[in-house]
């Protein structure tokens, strides 16, 4: 080949994958967007797209309608959207830097820590609402942190992380059925439900803080995937290259942590979404394409989707965590089977 | 003049210090290979000039700085590494690896330009992997993946480049091909290179300069024909060996003896 041709085929693949990229991430948007209207129409009356468009964007005027739309449904909707997203994001940050589809957040441990947290909570201190989502947050990053010291050797390699991780996670689970078995009735109640996960249950505070959070984490998780795309080489090759390792890895990690903690503390432990969301994003883009964006929207229409068929399609409402562990768990299982036939499982 | 040397050197990991107090100047524009016994420092000192391992004590110095006063960026402008085991993610195309070795100049938002293409291109083109483009690097020959590598390093654009052991597990037919492609980018390019390397025959025959090392210390320095020796050689392998000449390049090559 001459240097010319090669140019041409340079540019020719670049232009490809870039492409591939604009147009993933603009089709997904426009899924979202529209689940996230969808979501504002159904309901025990039903609205047009128009009149919940109207209504959001202040051309129609009808006190009744904007009740329903901005009052009732559109903070569940906008829980749905950014839990959504925050898991998806936090899920593929996860994956790439400990380079493992198994390593969601929800799988080493942050779940488990914040759950245990909250339901000790409702226990033993009959608390709710936002104290409730305080303690999950609190739980997260403690156990992130705990992990991350547990897992500390010369820098955070792989399969040890997700190895703790596991075990960190079944320690905690061990203490939340110790801690139910001391619960009444009524509280046992409320922390089953709360370890559903919903995306009903989160109030205007946690919203609020999850919304913020998202505004400010998803940009910067999105400045850092230059450096995450690096790091996938392996230490070495990603130092070779002038990134500042840990500095890096330190800062995807908690930028992922928190998103998690957040939107296990607005909506529960919404399972599998943050397993799920990378993958599906990674076949969209083409293999190794990675994209933190286009993984975040994913998680959004996976949540946003698992709720409408979890409060419309089926007969009696069921929680959201219902439906994505329904869907995610054979999704693990294929998982499993296949990265061990191939050996990539690490 | 010479832009990378070490002076003082002594390198470790956790509690054991495995290279002291080494002096190393890297010849400029020359092929280099460091070559020795199995854990004897070779990569740790390779990893040490490449800034991958903190100093002990001493310091390495890029073009007359110490490098430890230069930011992890401004020194991947100048020096290239290709690691014993660097990792490659699922299903990653040649393109996309070999375009990843422009990170260090593309900025937070300079993202792609026509110098980038221009080095990805040329990358290819000196490696002959340009065809292979499109392919995912982990259907690729043992070979062709260690070339794609070395394309990789090479769009980074660096005047230096060092490479950690790039021909283990490589047949003999690519480890030849891997050396002359050294040598093919010295010539052309005036890259200096710096390579840790296990067969003595092939170091003898493509390199300029040898350093052998034993126990963490340099015990030769110099040209093949000045380095191995019969003596050097049983001192730093422990093999009995009689030295022939290489009828081809007239290079030295390790015979052992009975």
């Amino acid at each position: 080949m001459t240097t010319l041709t090669v140019a041409k085929a340079v540019r020719a693949d670049r232009r490809r994958r870039t492409t591939r990229t604009a147009v993933v991430t603009g089709g997904l948007t426009l899924v979202v967007f529209a689940l996230f209207v969808v979501t504002m129409m159904v309901g025990s009356f039903r609205l047009t797209a128009a009149e919940v468009l109207g209504s959001l964007l202040g051309t129609i005027d009808d006190p009744s309608l904007d009740f329903v739309v901005l009052g009732l449904r559109l903070p569940t909707a906008a829980t749905g959207l950014a839990v959504g997203l925050a898991l998806g994001a936090s899920g593929t940050i996860f994956q790439h830097l400990l380079r493992n589809p198994l390593a969601s957040p929800d799988f080493v441990g942050m779940s488990s820590g914040a759950s245990l947290a909250a339901v000790s909570g409702i226990v033993f201190l009959q608390v709710g609402g936002l104290a409730v989502a305080g303690l999950a947050l609190g739980g997260a990053v403690i156990a992130a942190l705990l992990m991350y010291l547990l897992a500390w050797k010369d820098g955070v390699s792989g399969y040890r992380f997700i190895l703790i991780g596991i075990g960190v996670a079944a320690f905690f689970d061990g203490l939340i059925g110790f801690v139910l078995t001391r619960a009444q009735l009524f509280e046992a109640r409320q922390a089953m439900h709360w370890l559903t996960g919903s995306v009903g249950q989160a109030n205007p505070t946690e919203l609020r803080l999850l919304l913020g959070a998202l505004v400010v984490l998803l940009p910067v998780a999105m400045m850092l995937q230059r450096q995450l795309r690096m790091l996938e080489l392996g230490d070495d090759a990603a130092r070779g290259l002038g990134v500042s390792a840990e500095l890096s890895r330190a800062g995807l990690l908690a930028t992922s942590v928190v998103l998690l903690a957040l939107a296990v503390a607005a909506a529960g432990p919404i399972v599998f979404v943050a397993l799920v969301a990378g993958p599906i994003a990674n076949r969209l883009l083409g293999p190794a394409t990675g994209g933190i964006a286009p993984a975040a929207l994913v998680g959004a229409a996976v949540l946003l989707t698992s709720d409408l068929v979890a409060v419309h399609l089926l007969p009696t409402p069921l929680p959201t965590g219902v439906v994505t562990g329904a869907v995610g768990a054979p999704y693990l299982l294929w998982l499993l089977a296949t990265t061990n036939r191939q050996g990539t499982g690490g | 003049m010479t832009r990378l040397r070490a002076e003082g050197l002594s390198l470790g990991y956790d509690d054991a210090t495995v290279v002291t107090n080494l002096d190393v100047t890297v010849l400029d524009r020359k092929v280099t290979a460091i070559v020795g016994a199995n854990a004897c420092g070779k990569s740790t000192l390779l990893r040490g000039m490449a800034r991958l391992l903190k100093p002990r004590k001493g310091a390495v110095y890029l073009d007359d700085r110490p490098m430890a006063e230069l930011s992890t960026l401004e020194v991947a402008k100048v020096l290239g590494l290709l690691p014993q085991t660097p990792v490659a993610p699922d299903g990653i195309t040649v393109a996309d690896l070999v375009g990843r070795g422009r990170y260090p100049h593309q900025g937070w938002f300079r993202r792609w330009t026509e110098r980038d293409h221009e080095a990805v291109t040329l990358a290819l083109a000196a490696t002959d992997t340009a065809d292979l483009i499109d392919r995912p690097l982990r259907g690729l020959s043992g070979g062709q993946r260690q070339r794609v590598w070395v394309a990789m390093a090479l769009a980074q654009d660096t005047d230096l480049l060092l490479l950690d052991e790039p021909t283990t597990y490589l047949d003999i037919n690519h480890q030849v091909e891997l050396l002359r492609l050294l040598r093919k980018l010295n010539g052309e390019q005036g890259k200096t290179i710096v390579a840790v390397l296990h067969d003595l025959n092939l170091a003898s025959r493509y390199c300029d300069h040898i350093i052998a090392m034993s126990d963490g210390a340099i015990v030769a320095e110099g040209t093949p024909q000045e380095v191995i020796t019969a003596e050097l050689v049983e001192k730093v392998f422990g093999l009995a060996c009689v030295i022939v000449t290489d009828p081809v390049a007239g290079t030295p090559i390790v015979v052992p003896s009975e």
